[in-house]
Formats: C-alpha cells, structure tokens, sequence
C-alpha cells in the first residue's frame, strides 16, 4: 500500500481508534479497574458500601496473611491440586488425542463424548460427581458395596487424602478434552511422511511416538499446559460445590478462601490482600505463557 | 503396511467414550426415579418405575429453577451479542487498519484475560452496589462482555487476518468507507469466525460461576450454575430436584455443542494456538 494519501491515513486511524474505544472502554472496567481497585482496597480499611471511609493502612492485611494458616493451607491446597491435576490432564489428555487421530467408525461420536465434559458448566459437572461420590446413595459406594470390593462405605469427599483425590478425579474428567483438543490439533499438522519414513527404518509403535510425535507436539503441549496451570490455580466452584473447602480446610482453594473472606466472613480489605497475592502468583505464570508465545514465533 | 489389531483401540475408544458419559448418564437417570427409587437399597441402575414426575414437578412447583435457565439464556445472549459486536470492531482495527502498536496492545488484551475472576470481585461487587448495577441483566452481561472480551478479540483478528486484502483494496477504490467496508464486506465474509467465536464466548458466559454468584444475590436472578448450586438451602439435598434441574440446564449447552462441534472445536484450538 504505497500510494496512500494522507487524509486517507487519518481517516484510517481515526476508524481504528473509534472501532477500538468500546472494547478498550469494557476491558478496562470490568478488568483493569477493578485490579488497581483491589491493590488499594488491600492497603486501608474501609467497608463494601462506603459506609466506613477509606483508611490508608499500609502492610496491616499483609502482616495478618503472612502470619495466618489458613492463608498458606489454601495457597499450599491450591498447588497440590493444580501439581496433581495437571500431570495426570496432560498423560490423559496425549492418551484421548492419540486415540481420535486413528481412523475408526463412529470417530464423530467419540470426539463430542471427550468435548462434552469441556463444554458444561464446571459448577453442574460438580453437583454430578457430588451425587455419584455420595457415601450413603452415590452410584460409587452401590457399585463397591455390591460387588464386595469393600464391606463399608467409602467416605469420598469426607476424608482430608480422599476429598483432594476425588477433587483431581473431576478436574481431570472434565480437562482431559481440552488438552486432547489441542495436541490432537497439533497431532493434526504432523505430516504423514514422518511416519512412513519410520516404518521404513522399522521403528516400533513406541519408538514413533517417543521420536517422531512427542518433540512436535512440544509447542501445543507447552500452551495447553501453562492455559491449564493458570486455570487450576483460580480454581473455585469445584471446591465451591463438590466440597465447600472440606473436609476442615482440605480442599479450600485460594480463591473459595478468598471469597469466603470477603463475603462470609465480611473481611473485604483483608480480602483484597489475599486476592492481590492471587493476582500475582497468576500474573507471573501468564509472564511465562506470554514469554513462551514470544518465543515461539 | 501391516494392519494393527483393531480390538484394543475400540475398546479404549468406548471406555473412553463411557467415562465422559457416565456422570451424565447417571444425573438423567437419576431425574428419572421416584424418590424411593433413588434412595433405595439395593441400589437401583435403572429407574424402576420410570417417572416423570421429577420434571412435572419442576414446571409446576419450582418455576424458579426455569427462571434460571432463562436468566442464563438471556445474560449469555446479551453477553454473545455484545462481544462479537465490540470485539468484531476491535480485532478489526487491530489486524486490518493498520494501527500502531497493535501487537502491544493484543499482547496487553492477552495479559489482562489471565486475570483470576476472583480478584476482580472485591471491586467489582462495590462498584456494581453503587451504580445500582447488582442483580440486573444489564450488570452481569457487562462483567461477563468484560471477561470475553479478550478472547472474542483474538478470535476474530485472527479470523480477519486470514481474508484477503485485494477485496478491501478494490472497496476503497469505489470509494467506500473504513466502516461500510466492514459492515457490508468483511462480516459478510466472516460469518464463520462470528459463528465459532460467538458458540464459545455463549457457552462461556452461560458456565461462568464467580461472577455470577457475586453480582446476582437475589434468587430470582441468579443464573442456572449458581441458582442450581444454591437451591438445596442449608439441610437437605434434594437430588431428584437437583438432578432434573441440571438435566434442564445442560440439555441447551448439550445441543449446541453437539451440533456445532466442528465449528467449537476449530475456535478452541485456534483459540489457544495463536
């Protein structure tokens, strides 16, 4: 576009700038705003409804975080679930992927099956699992109890090791798909000569895999990885409804604290604090996933 | 070429296929039991009898848990419209105006959507009591607008990046405007961006959980994640209630997914590949 004139140009600008405004004008409100009003909401005291006036306060609700348990089980339950989760999300989700990109009847079927834990609501996806963990009436303690696996019945979401399993077992049913999506994406646009080429010099099923698949698939794996990582670290209406944080504290995630914090227990700035810490730790994995894009290109 | 033994994957196929069911299948079962049926011992697998009871009962004595599906469907819709109208006009100028620093501001839009919900909640919830925007369509379709956004924008800049200059070019030369070009040649083009952008962001804002608890506090406008979530009350659970209710409430989500796969699928893995 060489032979631009210069009146052109500004209307150009001047479109782009009046088609950006709205979305610039959203984001801002609904996302940056907010953030830059919990950092200061972290550092005073005040109340919800303005009642009480802002005080500055300085470090006070950072002292109390730094110095409470509660705090630092709910950041310590935060990555247990999402070091546990996202592991098993991932050799799952290779698996699930590996297995759609073969050719087999009813392929249409199989897909929308893995796609539909993805696509309803993690809340609902819960109450599910909840009903079927259930220790007295879930379809789980029916099927151990009958069949003589166990002679009492399992309490899944009752006991602190048991509760955090059954917490990553729905993580992981749920994720497992979005993670096949994107390596089978990427499974996708390896080309099929690799594999012929592989089976000329012999190579074993394994051998292709280890060889030929895994190192191309680095990229999908890294951005479905870090996506899934920032994911599980904001992690809330799981715990939210197949546990409320329980049993005690076992499976309160920093956002469920968090959110009881400001709402039930009506801590709003001392809230703000711990969201602010949230913030960070999930700002610096989002660092990383920008740098990795970065990289990429 | 040797054929590989075909047993072995079918059977990982319908395991696989089973285990992404079987929560599902059992809530509709579940739905589908008289409450004696659902805590019976033995347990029962099959509904035996088979009612409908739990569903009539559902329209005629807890219309609330409808209303949630329809306080969904509306803030989901307005959110979808919202988003692929401001988002279209932003990935717009972002990938075809020419703007300066627009890779700076994509990767700042890309920044910003990583924000945990929750810690938009303490301020969000204040501003929202004091503009009188709490418990109103009108609030949370803005909050979820906001939380798409980002990915709405990316979508479709990518989308547009993909078409072809010269017909923007030649539009120019007959003298249309930047903004006829855009409405009367490039979203025509682009309708299939719009369609997938548009199925995710409506299945995002109708699942979205935080925000939706935060900013409806009233019952009769909470949405149907939140609004089934809430409903057992503090002793307890009525499952055969819960489990129709959710039955109700995925069967949209159900339907679109299972009609628009490939369209999803495609945005999904455009999505977080870019």
């Amino acid at each position: 576009m060489t032979n631009m004139t210069s009146p052109l140009d500004r209307r150009r600008h001047l479109t782009g700038m009046a088609f950006i405004t709205p979305t610039m004008a959203v984001i801002i409100a609904i996302l940056v705003y907010p953030i830059l009003q919990s950092i200061v909401l972290s550092f005073g005291q005040s109340s919800i409804d303005g009642s009480e006036p802002y005080s500055f306060v300085g470090l006070k609700h950072y002292a109390t975080l730094a110095g409470n348990e509660r705090f630092w089980n709910s950041l310590w339950v935060t990555l247990v679930f999402t070091g546990l989760s996202i592991p098993l999300e991932l050799a799952m989700g290779i698996g699930l992927a590996v297995l759609l990109n073969e050719h087999f009847r009813f392929k249409g079927i199989a897909r929308l099956a893995v796609l539909f834990p993805w696509a309803l609501p993690t809340a609902l996806n819960t109450l599910m699992w909840r009903w079927m963990y259930n220790t007295d009436y879930g379809l789980f303690n029916a099927a151990a109890l009958q069949s003589g696996i166990v002679d009492r019945p399992i309490n899944w979401l009752g006991d602190e090791t048991l509760a955090m399993g059954s917490m990553v077992v729905v993580a992981v049913w749920k994720t497992s798909s979005f993670m096949a999506l994107i390596i089978l994406a990427g499974l996708q646009s390896i080309p099929r000569e690799l594999y012929e080429a592989g089976r000329m010099d012999g190579m074993t099923r394994w051998q292709e895999f280890r060889e030929i698949t895994l190192p191309l698939l680095k990229g999908p794996i890294l951005v479905a990885l870090i996506v899934r990582s920032m994911d599980a670290l904001r992690t809330f209406e799981l715990p939210f409804n197949l546990t409320d944080g329980g049993p005690v504290t076992a499976t309160e995630s920093l956002s469920l604290y968090a959110y009881k914090v400001i709402f039930d227990f009506i801590e709003f700035n001392y809230g703000a604090a711990i969201v602010v810490v949230q913030f960070l730790v999930i700002f610096a994995m989002s660092l990383l996933y920008i740098l990795t894009l970065r990289n990429k290109d | 070429m040797t054929k590989r033994p075909r047993f072995g994957l079918y059977a990982l196929v319908i395991l696989s296929v089973v285990i992404s069911f079987l929560p599902i299948i059992w809530l509709v079962l579940t739905s589908l039991k008289t409450t004696e049926g659902i805590y019976a011992w033995p347990p029962q697998y099959l509904p035996d009898p088979f009612t409908l009871k739990n569903y009539i009962n559902i329209f005629t004595n807890s219309p609330e848990l409808l209303l949630y599906v329809l306080n969904s469907f509306i803030v989901a819709l307005g959110c979808t419209v919202v988003a692929l109208s401001f988002g279209g006009m932003a990935g717009y100028a972002l990938s075809r105006l020419g703007m300066r620093r627009a890779g700076v501001l994509m990767v700042f839009i890309l920044a910003v959507s990583m924000f945990p919900p929750v810690s938009l909640l303490p301020s969000l919830f204040q501003t929202f009591l004091n503009l009188g925007l709490l418990n109103t369509y009108t609030g949370l379709i803005i909050a979820h607008t906001g939380l798409f956004l980002p990915f709405t924008v990316w979508m479709l800049a990518s989308y547009f990046a993909t078409l072809p200059p010269e017909i923007e070019e030649a539009a120019r030369m007959d003298g249309m405007g930047f903004f006829r070009i855009f409405w009367s040649i490039v979203i025509p083009l682009s309708w299939p961006g719009f369609v997938a952008t548009g199925l995710i962001v409506f299945i995002f804002s109708w699942n979205e959980f935080p925000l939706a608890l935060v900013l409806m506090t009233q019952n009769a406008m909470r949405t149907a994640p939140v609004g089934i979530s809430l409903y057992p009350g503090e002793y307890a659970f009525p499952w055969e209630t819960i489990s129709t209710a959710t039955v109700i409430a995925i069967v949209p989500i159900l339907i679109i997914t299972a009609i628009f796969q490939k369209q999803i699928v495609g945005g999904l893995t455009a999505g977080a590949g870019k």
